[in-house]
């Protein structure tokens, strides 16, 4: 593609419909899917499944409160277990929102519910709009689409639980890993390739002696690398 | 049971919601007075790069739950086939999730 990068919010916004409607749409019928079968043999009725998908979007935390609620944990330590497991979309929302162009405290809470680690690859991707106002759109119609095919897809995951083979169903829960593999593989630049190869390594130790806290502590841990490298890349390069 | 299953369940998802939604608006808070050009906000991107990255390690390496019940050489079998078709396929993103999800339907299938 050779067009021109849209400027404005509806162009945008009709950039962001069609980045969504392919590859994301596709993984999203497939790993939301999966979700909706989890969340019906857990016990979930489907209204709350699908504002399950709505109102948490991230799934990661999704399946761990579905597992624990399963297994008869109590109610303060899923909460824990599911903040632990969404805690990045902190540092997420302070890298996307100054990068959207501005509106009040409800419109940015907003951007930020609808914010998953998909959305926000795209929108950090070199492809993506550049000014504020086309990024506000293009945000906003990417995860907008994929919120409305995740909602529907959980659905009908859970309305086909009992027909789904077993490994076809773990192969849906594992098409969410193999997606962010790619996607992370395929990030630009000096500062983010640091950062993702010392998430990965490091994560492993990290998250194994620090179950609730590692991802954190690898963000950290990541963040720092990235930005000592980005900062060594920019003295060297002036 | 009504459409949202056992109120404990629905009380479930509303302290999940809660306990998600606290990072995204605490993230939305800090962001308001940075500078795009400043330090701290290349950290924080960089830092979320870190994150995903990390989270990745433990959906393949260390992931509960069901993937728990299928082998780490199958998980890591299946991610090189979708890196090893995703890079034949000129960086095509489609033929790679294809490919690694279809060989780890295929592994879980044939010693499940």
């Amino acid at each position: 593609m050779t067009a021109m990068k849209p400027q404005d919010f509806k162009g945008g916004l009709r950039a962001g419909i069609r980045s969504a409607l392919g590859l994301p749409t596709l993984v999203l019928v497939g790993s939301m899917t999966g979700y909706g079968a989890l969340a019906h043999d857990t016990g979930f009725g489907a209204g709350l499944a699908v504002l399950s998908t709505i109102l948490i979007w991230g799934l990661p935390g999704q399946i761990v409160m579905a597992e624990m609620y399963a297994a008869g944990a109590d109610i303060l330590a899923i909460a824990i277990a599911v903040g632990m497991a969404n805690m990045r979309f902190f540092p997420m929302a302070v890298s996307l929102m100054p990068t959207l162009s501005g509106g009040g405290i409800l419109a940015r809470l907003a951007q930020a519910q609808l914010m998953s680690a998909t959305s926000w690859a795209y929108v950090m991707r070199s492809t993506a709009p550049e000014t504020p106002s086309a990024r506000l759109g293009f945000h906003t119609g990417f995860a907008g689409q994929c919120m409305t095919v995740a909602a529907i897809a959980t659905m009908v995951g859970y309305l086909g639980a009992a027909g789904l083979p077993k490994p076809l169903a773990l192969a849906l829960l594992f098409i969410n890993a193999c997606f962010l593999l790619l996607l992370l593989l395929d990030t630009k630049g000096r500062g983010a390739a640091f950062a993702v190869v010392t998430g990965v390594v490091a994560g492993i130790p990290i998250n194994m002696y620090l179950p609730d806290t590692g991802l954190i502590v690898t963000g950290i841990v990541g963040g720092t690398v990235g930005f000592l490298a980005d900062a060594t890349g920019r003295s060297a390069a002036s | 049971m009504s459409a949202f299953g056992p109120t404990a369940a629905a009380l479930v998802v509303a302290a999940s919601v809660g306990a998600t939604f606290l990072w995204r608006g605490i993230g939305v808070i800090l962001a308001r007075r940075l500078d795009t050009k400043g330090a701290v906000f290349r950290w924080f991107s960089f830092a979320s790069f870190a994150v995903l990255a990390g989270l990745l390690s433990r959906l393949l390496i260390l992931p509960t739950g069901d993937l728990a019940t299928i082998g780490l050489e199958v998980r890591l079998g299946a991610a090189v086939v979708g890196v090893a078709a995703f890079y034949l396929s000129r960086r095509n993103l489609l033929v790679g999730v294809a490919s690694g999800t279809l060989s780890f339907a295929l592994a879980a299938g044939a010693l499940g």
